[in-house]
């Protein structure tokens, strides 16, 4: 049995490391001058300077999101531009309205069940002795919005069976100064309008009475 | 010295505080903003605030009222003659009042839309027609007022053609700042000036900040640090010359100026700018020192303690390095500084600042005399300043902020606050020194006069007081221009390495001085020993020099216009879904709140 030469402990000695010499760079005189070369480079920065200068001078300056893919200033200057968004962007809720300005909601709580981040508080209530829609619906005597909490994913607006919460209104929650500032309640939902700039909605509501309504009136109650 | 030349002093000093102070905030704003421009993002210009459009209005009306008055009322009350030289000023001023409003009101329309029939011909032509039609008027008017008859202002004939432009300026002064006030909207306005109210806002914010100090830093050391870098960049600045020496006439025969003379500035002097026998010259430079450069480079050499303090103060080792650095930078670069203008001192023959403006307006700008120099200069007076590319004592790679690293609030604020005063005042002194100070081509003490050689081309007339103003105006204006161009520098090249700095220093720029040095005294020596023939020729080739500025200024100027009102072309992608969407919509502009 032949025994190696070398011991176990080294490495047996490799090939060398494949090198690639790096040139060094061009160091010409007009390089070396330095000056010519940073009057050069000057030029490429008052070029850019001037450039974009002239777009802003007479109101021309470039659409960031339509007219971007050539250079120039991309910045959107909020609040004076901002980026639209899209038709169904889902912003702020609100509470659409009935024809006589109370909420359409029923407080029914499909939407606080409905709600991942659970941000919605409803706290139902039975309208008054002789009203007629004691005994058919409820209404929400509180209902609360956390803002903050909420992740703005819309299962309260697929879970609503009246159409009363939207999130059309094509808002963001603005920088408030502290927390309780994006509690919002009923009041502050009710009033905040839809893109179309209406409280209401587009699907008619069909109230008991109405020749229109679908479901059961209290003349079924005989049946 | 009298009570009146104290508180002419105090004027001078005041100004040149104020000045340094504001264009050092102002140019930390300018710093941050050409970077975003020529970045393609639009940097700091929000800083707004809002004022009743009741007091909007009188600003813009008042100072025009007020102006027009002083342009309508001593035309009318000093022509009982025809003066053409006064009548050309009033029609060509109504003019540049014309065209440049109009100019300003269609870069209103194009951004806001029109309100009604006239804003919309105004806006339909395009900018720049405006611009070469009011260059097309003014050379039109300068001739047809030449051809306007003197006899009409014989007895009998008009005897008010002056006073009839100075209305027509003074009108369209007027109409121009009516028809912008009317545009102002009810309500609120914001004011933003074009972005410059962010130095009012950073400078709000850093004296607010707190104030820390580090535990074992050294207390008196690191409080005075501040107020030592700061110091010798508003100091220095005392002994530029700001305008050209005034000459006032010595009413009460006390040889010394008083509150009576202050009134009375002396209506012309010579040609040469020094003022007649028994007149009271002021120099407008606060230290009207005969050591000048020599003081400059004194003082700018404290600047130093500085920033070695602070680096030992703070108990910081980055701090220390910063310090050191910067130490041995300036000290470096102070030797480069001081022989590179040699070359100048020794054509000029002083080291006395007034005298080498007046040189320089004599026969040439310095930057055509001493090229090399002026490059030489540059580059060590940027290494003084601690500007990039020669920021290696506060180099954030290697040692975060350097010297100043542990300082914050208005400390802090001190230290950049004088760092660019540093700087203005580093613009100031290659005025002074290369770009001929306060003074214009062609525009002598007594007026203008454009002639090369023995030669006259042109020749006007104008008094002590309207040309010493220019003369305060031009040299603002070309420190501006010049502040301007050297933030370039900052935009345009990377940090050098410490070792290139070094050797750049002393094996590069230190020869070169010295060389320029020995080809100048032998250039000099060849001229002195040259025929009076040469010696006139040299003379023409200067005015021929001073004739290349002004034409190069003005085109420089027209460039700039007619290139800032080129029509920009775009052309819309809607490629992505977002861009479809804005589309739709009517792009980002158009989108307003709740879109």
């Amino acid at each position: 049995m032949t025994v190696s030469q070398t011991s176990w402990t080294k490495p047996a000695p490799r090939s060398p490391v494949p090198t690639k010499v790096i040139a060094r760079p061009n160091r010409t005189p007009q390089v070396q001058a330095y000056v010519p070369e940073w009057l050069k480079g000057t030029a490429v920065t008052m070029r850019h300077f001037f450039e974009n200068t002239k777009e802003r001078m007479l109101g021309q300056k470039r659409d960031p999101v339509l007219e971007n893919f050539e250079g120039g200033i991309t910045t959107i200057e909020y609040p004076e531009e901002r980026r639209p968004y899209p038709d169904r962007f889902r912003g702020l809720h609100r509470l659409t309205m009935r024809d006589d300005g109370s909420p359409r909601c029923v407080a029914c709580l499909c939407c606080s069940t409905a709600c991942p981040a659970q941000c919605i508080h409803i706290e139902p209530a039975e309208y008054a002795e002789g009203d007629e829609r004691r005994g058919y619906e409820r209404y929400p005597s509180v209902f609360v919005i956390d803002e903050l909490r909420c992740v703005f994913c819309g299962f309260c607006v697929e879970a609503c069976p009246c159409d009363a919460i939207r999130m059309d209104t094509g808002m963001h929650p603005a920088a408030y100064d502290s927390r309780d500032q994006f509690i919002y309640d009923s009041p502050i939902l009710l009033s905040m309008v839809g893109r179309d700039g209406s409280r209401k909605t587009e699907n008619a509501r069909h109230e008991p009475g109405d020749s229109t309504h679908p479901g059961v009136t209290r003349k079924h109650e005989a049946h | 010295m009298t009570w009146a030349s104290l508180v002419f002093s105090f004027v001078k000093v005041l100004v040149v505080v104020l000045f340094l102070l504001n264009m050092a905030a102002i140019t930390v704003w300018l710093d941050r903003r050409q970077s975003a421009m020529l970045q393609d993002r639009v940097g700091p210009n929000r800083a707004v605030v809002y004022l009743p459009s009741g007091i909007v209005r009188a600003l813009l009306t008042l100072p025009a009222v007020l102006i027009a008055g002083a342009l309508a009322v001593p035309m009318w009350a000093a022509a009982p003659g025809l003066e053409i030289p006064r009548m050309t000023q009033g029609v060509e001023l109504a003019i540049f009042v014309a065209w440049s409003g109009l100019l300003l009101l269609s870069s209103h329309v194009r951004r806001n839309g029109a309100e009604n029939a006239f804003d919309e011909a105004v806006g339909s032509i395009e900018p720049r027609a405006y611009f070469y039609r009011g260059l097309v008027a003014h050379v039109v008017a300068a001739v047809l007022v030449q051809l306007v008859p003197t006899s009409l202002n014989a007895p009998g004939g008009v005897a008010w053609g002056t006073g009839i432009a100075g209305s027509i300026a003074a009108g369209a002064v007027l109409m121009t700042a009516l028809y912008a006030s009317a545009k102002v909207p009810d309500g609120k306005v914001g004011i933003r000036l074009a972005g410059t109210l962010h130095a009012v806002a950073d400078a709000i914010k850093l004296i607010w900040k707190e104030d820390l100090r580090p535990k074992n830093a050294d207390k008196l050391l690191y409080a005075i640090a501040p107020l030592l870098a700061m110091f010798p960049a508003l100091v220095t600045f005392a002994v530029i010359p700001m305008g050209s020496t005034l000459c006032f006439q010595d009413i009460d025969k006390n040889h010394a100026l008083s509150f009576v003379d202050l009134a009375n500035i002396a209506g012309v002097v010579d040609r040469t700018g020094v003022c007649a026998v028994g007149q009271i010259p002021v120099s407008l430079a606060v230290a009207d020192l005969n050591v000048g450069l020599l003081y400059v480079f004194a003082i700018a050499g404290t600047g130093i303690i500085g920033a070695a303090l602070a680096g030992w103060a703070s108990n910081n080792k980055w701090a220390l390095l910063g310090g050191l650095r910067a130490t041995s930078q300036m000290v470096s670069y102070e030797v480069a500084m001081g022989l590179s203008i040699t070359g100048l001192l020794m054509i000029v023959g002083s080291v006395h600042m007034q005298q080498i403006v007046d040189w320089q307006g004599r026969h040439a700008w310095g930057i055509f005399v001493q090229p090399v120099a002026f490059f030489l200069f540059l580059a060590a007076l940027v290494a003084e300043t601690k500007r990039v590319p020669f920021d290696q004592p506060e180099g954030e790679s290697e040692i975060i902020a350097g010297y100043f690293l542990e300082y914050s609030g208005m400390k802090f604020g001190l230290f950049f606050l004088g760092e660019y005063a540093e700087f203005v005042f580093s613009s100031a002194l290659l005025v002074t020194l290369f770009f001929g100070g306060y003074h214009l081509p062609f525009l002598d003490p007594d007026g203008v006069r454009v002639a090369i050689g023995n030669t006259t081309f042109y020749e006007l007339k104008l008094t002590h007081l309207a040309v010493s103003l220019i003369h305060l105006g031009v040299f603002f204006g070309k420190t501006i221009i010049v502040t301007w161009l050297q933030v370039f520098i900052r935009w345009t090249l990377p940090r050098f390495r410490y070792d290139q700095l070094m050797k750049l220093g002393w094996t590069k720029l230190l020869p070169a001085a010295l060389v320029n040095i020995l080809v100048t005294g032998m250039i000099i020596l060849g001229i002195e020993a040259a025929s009076p023939g040469v010696q006139s020729g040299l003379q023409a080739l200067c005015d021929v020099t001073q004739a290349l500025v002004a034409v190069g200024g003005v085109l420089a100027l027209v460039a700039i216009i007619t290139g800032l009102l080129e029509p920009a072309k775009h052309k819309q992608v809607a490629v992505s879904s977002t861009a479809r969407y804005a589309l739709g919509a009517g792009g980002v502009k158009a989108t307003k709140m709740g879109a």
